[in-house]
């Protein structure tokens, strides 16, 4: 009788698709998440009402269409946030507090797919709610600007100058929703997911939820910093920093992750288009992080005691 | 088995020799999007004490032209309570966060060389000396254009930042507290050559170079070389651009040109030509060229028979640089 | 896979923790070595905190011994594929509240590496063991003590390992869970599975077990086969019934001259167990 369980990459991938769907399934169904749905639905709700914004004539459209993106990607980014480190950083403990870490790992399950089951759930969970808030940010967007379009054939219709007409007509569309709008989630999602590892990563060697949670907000907002740092280290040549200070610089660098970087979002927000390349490198930082602290998280987690 | 010193050891060196690998591919990918405007400077601690700390905290988290809104939002307050101070202010931190947004900088300089500087001249509540007042109005016309400068050089290719700045250069109410006539209408005609160079510039922008330039008399030459492209184009061939067109004719070649025959000539009848050359000689805008315009109104009116007391070259006009501002 | 590999074998395990304080070690398990042959039901007993726990961690791979090897059918136990012949059921056992009952159990047969129809039939086949059939789609969140229990034996069992691991598996149970999960375990020796159990109710240890280990402060400090353990070597049990008094004194004089003495005669006890089972197996199943 054959039997199942052979450790090829096929798998691998049966156990890790299945402890991925379970720990997406648990999420879900905390109420904790809920409460962060209702906060984030709420932010985004606030859209449909009339924030007075002061804008000039001339700028038609621009400050109600700008001020729903950034209202949007403003909530995106801090529900993926909190997303991205609470709920990672609850799943190890949870587990070894309900003993289920016992049953999991008594069957032939590797650590390190038990690892990748986890985070996959965390990101899957970013992921769609991420989208699910794309789409009501694109549907507010796109009510707007058909009210604002509405008022332009309106004054097409009183006979204003054609050419008066299609230039707001113009500036309207370049003003709404595009790809590089998409990207921009995108590069949230990115975000968040090198955040949601890093905090699998403190969690392995953190015993308390709350623990992990507070050095990864501190980590995420550290790693703003970590490119003036970078550049102090890299710019200065001795002059107006002493051997520890830069050394000090050097270490934070090399080990803090850099989140200016994705601030190419706020330029998003301003107009800039973000080409397709530029949203890879951001792919390729984010990926050489998943793989490098899901890496570091196993030869952690295979080390401990359950 | 290694012993838990030798692991964290590993560990450590790995964490740090990642870290090692990170740093050049990272510091250049910055490079490389700094380079094509897609990342700013890292916020600079000044702000800090402007928007405060939980601001500084959030806008540090990625959120900074959220903030930015929220600080729009603040603004209507000041329009409310007149605080053109506090206004400049709030726009400065807005530009700040938000550098490459061309409609805060238009909004922050409108604010102050328009709607400051009018609230200094003209509010009858304000009780301030009429020299005060004066002093307050220029300061204020003076700050729009150093925001609309700085503006200019932080999103270069918003033509509107670019064609506010020519407008406020150009009227015919303010040209004259930025010094030296000439260079504020060369600096406009800058401007708007800079605008009309953007893509997605409206046509009005190279015209309106054209007139800046055609308002300096040094510039004359470049202005009707300009003005002669724009008129081969029927489509850009609005009164204005006549009128100006016109004069630099008369102005390029004073002997040679008649001005009666050329005036009928590109206004197209006599009635038309009197009925334009005569708005243009009243309201004609600041500086510009009025070569060979009373001479074609004389032959114009007596081929006319408009009585002499109905002569528009009769009415009182301060010729110079004041007139009409150039809206069409 | 011949049949002279031992289901468990630990050969001079040895466990040391760290404390608090850095130079004291706590040592756990000291020098057990015990070898459980297939289709053998074994009870380890031993108080609470004699390592009983720690050894049967050590065996699946939970902790990594500090001296000493455990093999499940010869793979040793710090291999990832050694625990795909064996189930476990640990002591008070949670699973994810928020599945379940059939999902806890596709769950880890997932995990097992099996999928599709086979997967589909064998969380029917597991719940009917069980007898959870009715409660298959209700939350595990929602299940008594004893469901929590038996739906613990039915993800253990679903890859259908050759070794069955149970810690305590009747603590906290009931009399009446507690005899159905003997009859699981007793139909389970039946199917030829090797059962490993640990618990300090040497009661139900005594009724179910074919050999025992008792262990005491990390050592192995006694094992055998239960009859030769805890037969009273030098009495005989003899039962009868519609006997007469003057039957009994007859079997007593004869006894005495055979060289024996007749110890005790009277009335033998049921077991409150019995009698508990007796009056409320009538009532019906257990929820």
């Amino acid at each position: 009788m054959r039997r199942p369980g052979k450790q090829g990459i096929g798998s691998h991938g049966g156990r890790v698709l299945a402890i991925t769907m379970n720990t997406f399934t648990q999420l879900v169904r905390m109420k904790v998440f809920y409460f962060l749905v209702v906060f984030a639905l709420i932010m985004l709700g606030s859209n449909f009402f009339d924030l007075p914004q002061h804008g000039l004539p001339e700028t038609f459209g621009f400050s109600v269409l700008r001020a729903v993106m950034s209202w949007s990607l403003g909530a995106m980014t801090l529900f993926s946030m909190v997303l991205a480190i609470v709920a990672t950083a609850l799943l190890l403990p949870r587990d070894v507090e309900d003993r289920t870490l016992y049953t999991i790992l008594a069957k032939p399950v590797p650590r390190i797919d038990y690892l990748a089951g986890k985070l996959f759930g965390v990101l899957l969970l970013l992921a769609v709610s991420l989208a699910v808030m794309d789409l009501v940010m694109l549907g507010v967007l796109q009510l707007r600007m058909s009210l604002f379009m509405g008022q332009v054939e309106a004054m097409e219709a009183a006979g204003q100058a054609a050419e008066k007409v299609a230039r707001m007509r113009a500036e309207l569309l370049a003003n709404g929703p595009d790809w590089s709008l998409q990207g921009a989630v995108v590069a949230v999602f990115l975000r968040a997911a090198i955040m949601a590892v890093l905090a699998l990563f403190i969690s392995t060697f953190s015993t308390s939820t709350l623990f992990t949670s507070i050095v990864s907000f501190l980590v995420y907002f550290l790693g703003y910093f970590q490119a003036d740092m970078r550049e102090a280290f890299l710019r200065t040549t001795g002059e107006g920093l002493g051997v520890l200070e830069r050394g000090g610089a050097l270490l934070l660098t090399l080990v803090l992750p850099d989140f200016q970087m994705f601030n190419v979002i706020d330029a998003v927000i301003e107009g800039a288009a973000m080409p397709l390349a530029v949203l890879g490198k951001l792919a390729v930082v984010a990926g050489f992080h998943l793989l490098f602290y899901l890496l570091a998280s196993w030869y952690v987690f295979a080390g401990k005691e359950v | 088995m290694m012993k838990p010193w030798q692991r964290l050891g590993v560990l450590a060196a790995g964490l740090l020799a990642a870290g090692a690998l990170r740093l050049p591919v990272e510091a250049r990918w910055s490079e490389e999007m700094r380079a094509a405007g897609l990342l700013r400077q890292g916020l600079q601690v000044e702000t800090k004490a402007k928007i405060g700390q939980t601001f500084y905290a959030v806008a540090l988290g990625g959120l900074r032209t959220l903030v930015a809104t929220f600080f729009n939002l603040r603004t209507i307050g000041c329009y409310e309570s007149l605080d053109w101070g506090k206004m400049d202010e709030i726009y400065q931190t807005m530009v700040t966060l938000a550098p490459r947004t061309g409609e805060y900088w238009i909004a922050g300089a409108h604010s102050q060389a328009m709607n400051a500087a009018s609230y200094y001249r003209n509010d009858t509540f304000l009780e301030m000396s009429p020299l005060d007042r004066e002093a307050n109005w220029r300061a204020a016309v003076l700050r729009g254009r150093e925001f609309a400068e700085q503006g200019t050089l932080n999103v270069p290719d918003d033509w509107k930042l670019q064609a506010f700045l020519g407008l406020l250069l150009t009227d015919r109410h303010k040209y004259r507290v930025f010094g030296d006539p000439d260079a504020t209408f060369e600096a406009a005609a800058r401007a708007y050559r800079a605008g009309a160079d953007a893509p997605d510039a409206l046509p009005f922008m190279r015209r309106f170079e054209m007139y800046s330039l055609a308002r300096v008399e040094s510039r004359r030459g470049e202005a009707l070389e300009l003005a002669r492209k724009l008129y081969a184009d029927p489509a850009s061939r609005n009164p204005l651009l006549q009128k100006v067109c016109f004069a630099l004719e008369v102005w390029a070649n004073p002997t040679v040109v008649d001005p009666l025959a050329l005036a009928v000539e590109v206004f197209g009848s006599e009635q038309r030509a009197y009925r334009e050359l005569s708005q243009y000689w009243l309201h004609g805008g600041a500086g510009l060229p009025m070569n060979g315009v009373a001479i074609a109104l004389a032959g114009l009116e007596a081929k006319l028979d408009v009585p002499a007391a109905e002569s528009v070259l009769q009415q009182s006009v301060s010729r110079g640089r004041d007139g009409q501002d150039l809206e069409e | 896979m011949t049949d002279a590999t031992p289901a468990v074998e630990i050969v001079d395990l040895v466990k040391d923790f760290a404390t608090s304080f850095r130079r004291r070690k706590l040592r756990a398990v000291d020098g057990v070595s015990l070898r459980i042959g297939a289709g053998e039901v074994y009870g380890l007993i031993g108080p609470n905190g004699s390592g009983k726990s720690t050894t049967m961690k050590a065996l699946l791979g939970l902790v990594a011994p500090t001296a000493g090897t455990c093999a499940i059918f010869g793979r040793d136990s710090l291999r990832v594929d050694s625990r795909q012949e064996v189930g476990f059921l640990p002591e008070n056992p949670y699973f994810y509240k928020h599945l379940s009952g059939a999902e806890t159990v596709r769950f880890y047969g997932r995990l097992c590496g099996l999928s599709g129809r086979v997967l589909e039939d064998r969380v029917g086949e597991m719940l009917a063991l069980v007898d959870l059939e009715e409660a298959r789609d209700r939350r595990v969140g929602g299940y008594s003590k004893g469901m929590l229990q038996r739906i613990g034996l039915a993800q253990a069992l679903v890859q259908e390992p050759r070794l069955l691991i149970l810690d305590e598996p009747t603590a906290g149970v009931d009399p009446v869970g507690s005899r159905q999960i003997r009859d699981l375990i007793f139909k389970l020796r039946e199917r030829g599975i090797t059962v490993f159990l640990c618990s300090h109710l040497l009661e139900q240890v005594q009724e179910v077990c074919d050999r025992v280990g008792i262990i005491f402060q990390g050592k192995l400090v006694k094992e055998g086969r239960l009859e030769d353990l805890i037969s009273i070597e030098d009495q005989t049990e003899v039962v009868l019934r519609d006997a007469s008094p003057e039957l009994v004194a007859r079997i007593e004089e004869l006894a005495v001259t055979g060289g024996a003495e007749l110890v005790r005669s009277g009335r033998p006890r049921t077991t409150l167990e019995r009698l508990f089972l007796r009056e409320t197996m009538k009532g019906g199943k257990d929820s």
